[in-house]
Formats: structure tokens, C-alpha cells, sequence
């Protein structure tokens, strides 16, 4: 309370103080230096790897740290930090042969006992309060056989480890340096062994990415990477428009034709992870009639709302996944729209003209919002009155969705960046997942886990491929669209390739 | 001493009124969500075991009232504890309070430099056609809705005219249309309050005897009339000052200002309890203390309200 009571000194302290930490941060003082300012719609709130889940971070964290394994915007696996990588021992242990000649942004070698210590931690104590460890529990221990080899030893298969590898939790820290700095010095400036160092990160305000001189794969060809957090969407685009920032993420449907009108933007798009879709009550009331559901299904132009309402920056689908992401299966159609049909299941089906549904989201999502009044506008024309509920975010997502207190049809969309549908489809059908509040189906768990214990692709593929075929079957969710992951970039930017899963990278980025 | 205990009084009062809010915001934000779910996230695969570890890093498992005392000892020594997702919230709040302040103050300058001699030039030409316009440009600007008039500035200077930066506290020129914005509106109050304070003083006994002694008008108005009038303007503008850190909220939202509002926002959104009651017990203590400081000031100009 001290510190309030005596504004007069203190608070003038602070404010000369923010004042010369903000004339620092002004470009005026760097002529020769080129930056790079990106505007973002959220803080990951938290720098280090395996504290965080967030999109956010990986538009920030690829560029300051590097996996084992790399995965660039084709999606496609490669070589990271280890060159190569064999499965021996029936696959219950992985070999990772590491590259030479790397070091971490502070000069710290990265070599064998690196990976080691980066396991250990997402493992042990430290990875217990974090997000990230729970993808990571098939590995048993991580052993150091040389500085340049380690072995993962595994629990049970994973297929999806080594995509996994190429992002997020398993991102390479450097030991030293946490043990020197402590866990939050590191939550706020982090080291990697990637092209961009962290020098500065204001919470809520932005990151400030400084070119690393000592990375291995060459240089990037900017100086420094401003990245600044503003979540109105309204601001961002008035920033675009007005020139203050370089690229924007998180581009809004509504501002889609703004941006193509402009003459110094460029729209940017690419099949996104992010999938929409509206799920039903399988359980009770008149959607555990599977010719209710498919009736709902054929009942709605999905095509027309994408063209109409998203601009046509999504594609329609036929299962929770893009065609994109592993287990898709391309000769899955979308349900046809047919209103007749529609009316004649409903017919058979005994449900009356009239009848009430409700459809629940969370009232964070604008797209959506928009979305709903039409599918009850489509609903309508076969005699259902649909009313939708929009909730609070958290409030629908804690509460209203994993405890089953949704109406019979209720929204969802889900961005799994492995593009792997293990990822989506253990979430959406498994029984006992915490936001599948109603589908118990011994069939799905069957599938799902047979995919799971095994390396081989083609096993995958077709048990994949069985869940959807199965869920489509049964009519257990209505897919919606697969949205584009929309970047606006400004003329002025060089070099800009867009990352289907948000993990941009800006080491080859230019501005003039 | 009656100063002294007017003085103490209130700050009782101010930690009551601080507790109380603490209290219910505390109670409020739990029934609202799981903080160990927002750590989850979406991911698959996490299970009943993972948010129960979450739970426990968190202290989510300790009874609510061993919570709020936690808390209520953090701020009484000043460190208000870690946030639950971004670090130390004394520094979140070092961050964001002076940016809020700041923008506080400008404001009430933007308004002050512009409210004072309109409203001074308004009561001069009472039922004149400059007082009219200033009337109804006044009432007009009541009406605005404050984001909408932020939203339309940034339009207009920063995507038609891009001459200052839309969002953020990258430069100073950033201050302006925030501060122009709440400035506007607080203006539209202002000059009514100034106007009627100097019509009231002009016409009081006193201005008349100094203009039958011949002084110079310039003399009565700003000497005389002006400072007397000043007294309950200064006080309109001091508990102004504290609604309006509460209602920069919005405003900082539409440009990205990195204060106080946007912070709790932050909070709110994430369910994290801790940096939310600090932010909010901060804004309360900061509003009972310009109300105090108000009181105070008042009483020692005019000793007759301290008794009273």
C-alpha cells in the first residue's frame, strides 16, 4: 500500500523509468538495423517450451529453439539437431545421431547431455506443472551414450513422437544456463539454439527477437523480430492498415475484403489445422436418433456458408481433419445438402414440425456467431427451431461442454498442430476423454488404440481412417468447414512463407 | 488532533473498502472456471490426475479462506505473490500501473486545457451562440460511447492520415489518440461544471464590488471569479480522476495499452486469481485514496468540513 499512498516521487520514478525503457525500444535509435514487426493476437504468457500449449508461442518459440527433428511449412520431417535417427531394439529404443558444431545462443555447446537434461526436466519435477508432459509420457528414460548419440528408451510405441519431437514441449534447452538463472528467468528470457534470441519480452505488450550471430544453419536477414501482442481484433487490422506493423496473424473473416482492396497488403493463405465442427447429444433428447442427427446433417449448406459467410477462406470436410493432416481419408464426401431428405428422416424419425433445439458456443467466437443464426436459418426451412447460446469461453469449455450440459447440438473446433489425426480423434471419440462428454463407443476405442501401439503407417492409415468412415457412419458429429490459416503481409516484406500450423518463421523474412 | 483522526478514519476505511472488494472478487472469479484447466489447454490425453497436479501446484486444493489470506498477506507486504501463468505479479503491476497513470493524467490534461476556457468563454456569453454551440457540442459528446470514438480517431488519424502509430506505447506520439479519446469525453462533463461554477461566482457579491472598483475585467475574472470557482472544479476533477482509472478498462482495449485494464482483462480471461485481485484491490486503494486525498484537501481549504 506504500507505494500507492506516495505517488508523487515513487510513481514519477516509474514513470521516467517506463518512459526511457520505451524511448530505447523506439526504431529511431537503430539506422542501419532492420526490423521485422509482426502483430499477434495473443501473449503466450510464458516463454519456456514445456509450460505452454499455445499457437501464440509457436509463432514466437520456432524461432528461438530447435528440436531434434524439424518440421518446416510443407510439414514434412527432417533433420534437426539430431542428422538421423534409427528404431532398434523391436522399436522400444530410438537412436538419435546428433549435429555437430551447435551451440546455443549464450555460446553453450549443445551436444548429448543437452537432450538429456531437456527430457529429464519436461519429465520430471519441473514438466509436472507444465502443460507439455503429457505428450511425452511414452518415453521412459532418456540415455546418453556419447556426447554425440542418445537413446530414448520407450514406454510403448508412439507414432506421432517424432512430430512431436519437432515442436513444443520437446524443444532443446540449455542446462547450463537454467541452472545459472533459475526456472522464471528462463520463463521470460529463454535460450535456444534457433536463429533468434530473446531480448526482451513485456508481458502483455510484446517480444523483441535480436538475430543470433553463432547459429549454425546461417544468418536471418532481418536484425531483429518485433512481435507485439494486440487481441482487439479491430486494432491489429488498424495497425496493418496503417502501416505499423509488418505482418499480421489472426487475420479476422470480416477484414478479409479490406485487406484484398488494399494496394500494400497481400493476403496470405494456407489449409490451416483448425477444424469446425458441431457435435451432438448422442445420449438424450431427439439427437440420439442417428436420423435426427443425419437429418441436421443434410439439412445445412455447409458450402454455402463457406462462401457466403467465410469468404471462402475455408474447405469444406468431411471428418474432424484437413486433408492436410495423416489419416484423412479423400474419398470421404461431405453430407450432401438435401432439405427433402432432411424432412423425410425427420418424418420417420417422429419428430414434429416445430420442435425446440438449442445449439451452445463459446462467445468468443465472432465466425461462428454468424455462423449459428444461418444453420438455424437452414434448420428452420425442415421444421426445426433452433436457438443458440453463446457461453463464456472458459465457462464452456470447464463446465458446460466436459460435464454434458450442452443442448443436442453444440460447437467445437480443435487445431491440432501435428496434423496427425490421433491427435483430434482421441480428444473427439474416445470414451472418457474430458470434452467428450457423450460418446462411449467400444468400436472408436478399439480403433483409436490399435493406431496408437504401432509405427506402422499403413496400420495407422486405416484404423485412422476406420474412425472417421465409423463416426460419418453414425452421424456422431457434424463436420463444418477446415479454416485457412490467414497471414495479411505488407508489400514491403520479402521472403515470408505461411506456416499451415501458425510455427512461423522469420529467419528468411525481409523488409525493405 | 482532528485531522489526524479524520485521517486515520479513512484509512481504515480504505482498507475495509479494500477488503471487502478483495473478498468478493476473490469468491466471484472462483465460481467462474478452473485456472487448472486453462493450464491444460485442449491438449488430448490429459487426464483427472494431470489437473489434480495442477490444482495442487497452483494451492487451488487449500480451503478459500486460507487462499484469501495468502493474498491479503501478499499485499499488505507488498510482493502480491506469483500469477499463475506469467510470473511475479509485482512486476506485472510495475509494468502496466505507470502506463495507466500515465494515460490517466494526460487525459485530465487533454480535458483541463481544453474544458477550462471553453467553459470560462461559455459563462461569459451566457445565451450567446458560442455558449449554445458549446452546450450542445457537449451534450453531444456525453452521448458518444467512448470506444466508438476511440475506434473512429484511429480511423481518421492513423489508417486515412497514418500521422500517429493506432495502438500500443511504442513512441510517445502513441499517447495522444488515447489520451484525446478519454480526454473528449471527460471535456463534454467539464465544460458544464466549469460553466456553472463561473456563473454562480460571477454572480456572487464580491465580483461585483471588484468590478464597481474598477478593476480591469481580465483581473475579476481570472483573480477572483476563476479562483474561487476552482475550488470545487478541483475537487469534481480529483474524483473524476478516480472513475476514470476504472473506466480506461475499455479504452485501453481499443489501443493496446499496456495498463491496468488490459491487465485485469488478461486476468479475468485466464483465471488468474491472484494477478486479478492484485490489479483490482490496486484500482480500489488507488480510487479511496483520491477520494481521501480530495476530503483532505477540501478540509484544509475550508477547515469548517473537517468538524462537520
Amino acid at each position: 500500500m506504500k507505494s500507492i499512498s506516495a505517488p508523487p516521487t515513487r510513481n514519477a520514478l516509474r514513470l521516467a523509468l517506463l518512459a526511457s525503457v520505451l524511448g530505447a525500444a523506439v526504431p529511431g535509435a537503430s539506422l542501419a538495423e532492420t526490423v521485422l514487426t509482426v502483430a499477434q493476437r495473443s501473449d503466450p504468457q510464458n516463454l519456456d517450451p514445456i509450460d505452454t500449449f499455445k499457437i501464440s508461442w509457436g509463432a514466437i518459440g520456432s524461432n528461438v529453439f530447435e528440436g531434434l527433428v524439424f518440421r518446416g511449412e510443407d510439414l514434412e520431417l527432417q533433420p534437426g539437431l539430431a542428422t538421423s535417427w534409427e528404431f532398434l531394439d523391436e522399436d522400444r529404443r530410438i537412436r538419435f545421431h546428433l549435429r555437430e558444431g551447435v551451440e546455443f545462443q549464450d555460446g553453450e555447446p549443445f551436444d548429448a547431455a543437452a537432450v538429456k537434461y531437456t527430457f529429464d526436466r519436461l519429465l520430471g519435477e519441473q514438466g509436472e506443472k507444465g502443460p507439455q508432459r503429457s505428450n511425452y509420457t511414452s518415453i521412459k528414460e532418456v540415455v546418453v551414450v556419447d556426447d554425440r548419440t542418445v537413446d530414448f528408451l520407450m514406454n510403448r510405441p508412439d507414432p506421432v513422437l517424432l512430430t512431436k519431437l519437432a515442436g513444443y514441449g520437446a524443444m532443446i534447452v540449455p542446462p547450463d544456463y537454467i541452472e545459472k538463472v533459475g526456472e522464471e528467468a528462463f520463463d521470460m528470457k529463454p535460450i535456444g539454439t534457433g536463429p533468434f534470441r530473446v531480448e526482451e519480452y513485456t508481458p502483455g505488450v510484446g517480444v523483441k527477437l535480436v538475430k543470433s550471430d553463432s547459429y549454425w544453419n546461417g544468418a536471418a536477414k532481418v536484425d531483429a523480430v518485433n512481435i507485439r501482442f494486440i487481441p482487439e481484433d479491430a486494432t491489429r487490422m488498424a495497425e496493418l492498415q496503417s502501416g505499423g506493423v509488418d505482418i499480421a496473424l489472426d487475420i479476422p473473416k470480416p477484414s478479409v475484403d479490406t485487406i484484398r482492396k488494399s494496394r500494400n497488403l497481400e493476403l496470405v493463405s494456407v489449409d490451416g489445422p483448425t477444424v469446425s465442427l458441431t457435435r451432438f447429444n448422442t445420449q438424450s433428447g431427439i439427437t440420439a436418433d442417428p436420423r435426427v442427427r443425419r437429418a441436421i446433417a443434410h439439412a445445412i449448406d455447409t458450402n454455402a456458408i463457406i462462401q457466403s459467410l467465410l469468404g471462402g477462406m475455408a474447405s469444406p470436410i468431411a471428418s474432424a481433419q484437413g486433408a492436410k493432416s495423416f489419416g484423412n481419408d479423400p474419398d470421404l464426401a461431405p453430407y450432401a445438402y438435401d432439405p427433402e431428405l432432411a424432412k423425410t428422416l425427420l418424418a420417420e424419425a417422429g419428430v414434429a414440425p416445430g420442435t425446440e433445439i438449442s445449439l451452445d458456443y463459446p462467445s468468443n467466437d465472432n465466425t461462428f456467431r454468424e455462423v449459428s443464426q444461418v444453420m438455424a436459418a437452414y434448420l428452420g426451412m425442415v421444421g426445426l427451431n433452433l436457438s443458440v447460446h453463446p457461453y463464456e469461453y472458459n465457462v464452456y469449455y470447464n463446465d458446460i461442454l466436459p460435464n454434458g450440459k450442452t443442448g443436442a447440438l453444440y460447437y467445437y473446433a480443435w487445431g491440432g498442430w501435428t496434423f496427425d489425426f490421433d491427435n483430434t480423434a482421441y480428444l473427439l471419440y474416445h470414451s472418457g476423454e474430458r470434452q467428450n462428454a457423450y460418446i462411449s463407443d467400444p468400436t472408436l476405442d478399439a480403433l483409436l488404440e490399435q493406431q496408437r501401439d504401432t509405427y506402422d503407417q499403413q496400420v495407422r492409415l486405416t484404423a485412422l481412417q476406420g474412425v472417421a468412415d465409423y463416426v460419418y457412419e453414425h452421424t456422431l458429429d457434424l463436420p463444418l468447414y477446415n479454416e485457412a490459416t490467414l497471414y495479411a503481409v505488407n508489400k514491403r516484406v520479402g521472403g515470408f512463407v505461411p506456416a499451415p500450423d501458425n510455427r512461423l518463421r522469420y529467419m528468411n523474412v525481409t523488409v525493405q | 488532533m482532528p485531522v489526524l483522526r479524520f485521517i486515520l478514519q479513512r484509512v481504515v476505511q480504505a482498507i475495509l473498502v479494500t477488503l471487502v472488494v478483495t473478498l468478493f472478487v476473490a469468491f466471484a472469479i472462483r465460481l467462474t472456471g478452473d485456472p487448472a484447466v486453462m493450464l491444460a489447454g485442449d491438449s488430448s490425453g490429459v487426464t483427472e490426475q494431470d489437473l489434480a497436479r495442477f490444482r495442487e501446484a497452483l494451492g487451488l486444493n487449500d480451503p478459500f479462506l486460507v487462499q484469501y489470506w495468502g493474498f491479503v498477506k501478499s499485499l499488505v507486504t507488498l510482493d502480491f505473490g506469483q500469477s499463475f501463468f506469467r510470473g511475479s505479479v509485482r512486476d506485472l503491476i510495475g509494468g502496466a500501473l505507470p502506463a495507466t497513470l500515465l494515460l490517466a493524467a494526460a487525459s485530465m490534461a487533454v480535458s483541463v486545457c481544453i474544458s477550462i476556457p471553453l467553459g470560462i468563454h461559455s459563462a461569459l456569453h451566457k445565451g450567446g451562440i458560442s455558449d449554445q454551440l458549446i452546450r450542445v457540442l457537449s451534450l453531444v459528446g456525453l452521448s458518444f460511447p467512448n470506444f466508438w470514438l476511440g475506434i473512429m480517431l484511429v480511423l481518421l488519424f492513423a489508417i486515412a492520415f497514418p500521422i500517429l502509430p493506432a495502438s500500443g506505447f511504442q513512441s510517445w506520439s502513441a499517447l495522444i489518440l488515447p489520451a484525446t479519446t478519454i480526454g473528449i469525453i471527460l471535456t463534454a462533463t467539464n465544460v458544464r461544471l466549469v460553466r456553472t461554477q463561473m456563473l454562480e461566482t460571477l454572480s456572487a457579491q464580491y465580483v461585483m464590488v471588484a468590478r464597481a472598483k474598477g478593476l480591469s475585467e481580465w483581473t475579476v475574472i481570472y483573480k477572483h471569479a476563476l479562483r474561487n470557482a476552482a475550488i470545487s472544479i478541483v475537487t469534481f476533477l480529483g474524483l473524476q480522476f478516480g472513475n476514470l482509472i476504472g473506466g480506461l478498462v475499455i479504452i485501453e482495449l481499443v489501443f493496446n495499452w499496456p495498463g491496468m485494464g488490459t491487465l485485469s482483462i488478461d486476468a479475468i480471461s485466464q483465471r488468474d486469481y491472484p494477478l486479478l485481485q492484485a490489479t483490482v484491490s490496486i484500482l480500489a486503494i488507488m480510487i479511496v485514496a483520491v477520494n481521501l486525498a480530495v476530503d483532505l484537501i477540501y478540509g484544509l481549504i475550508d477547515p469548517r468540513i473537517r468538524v462537520a
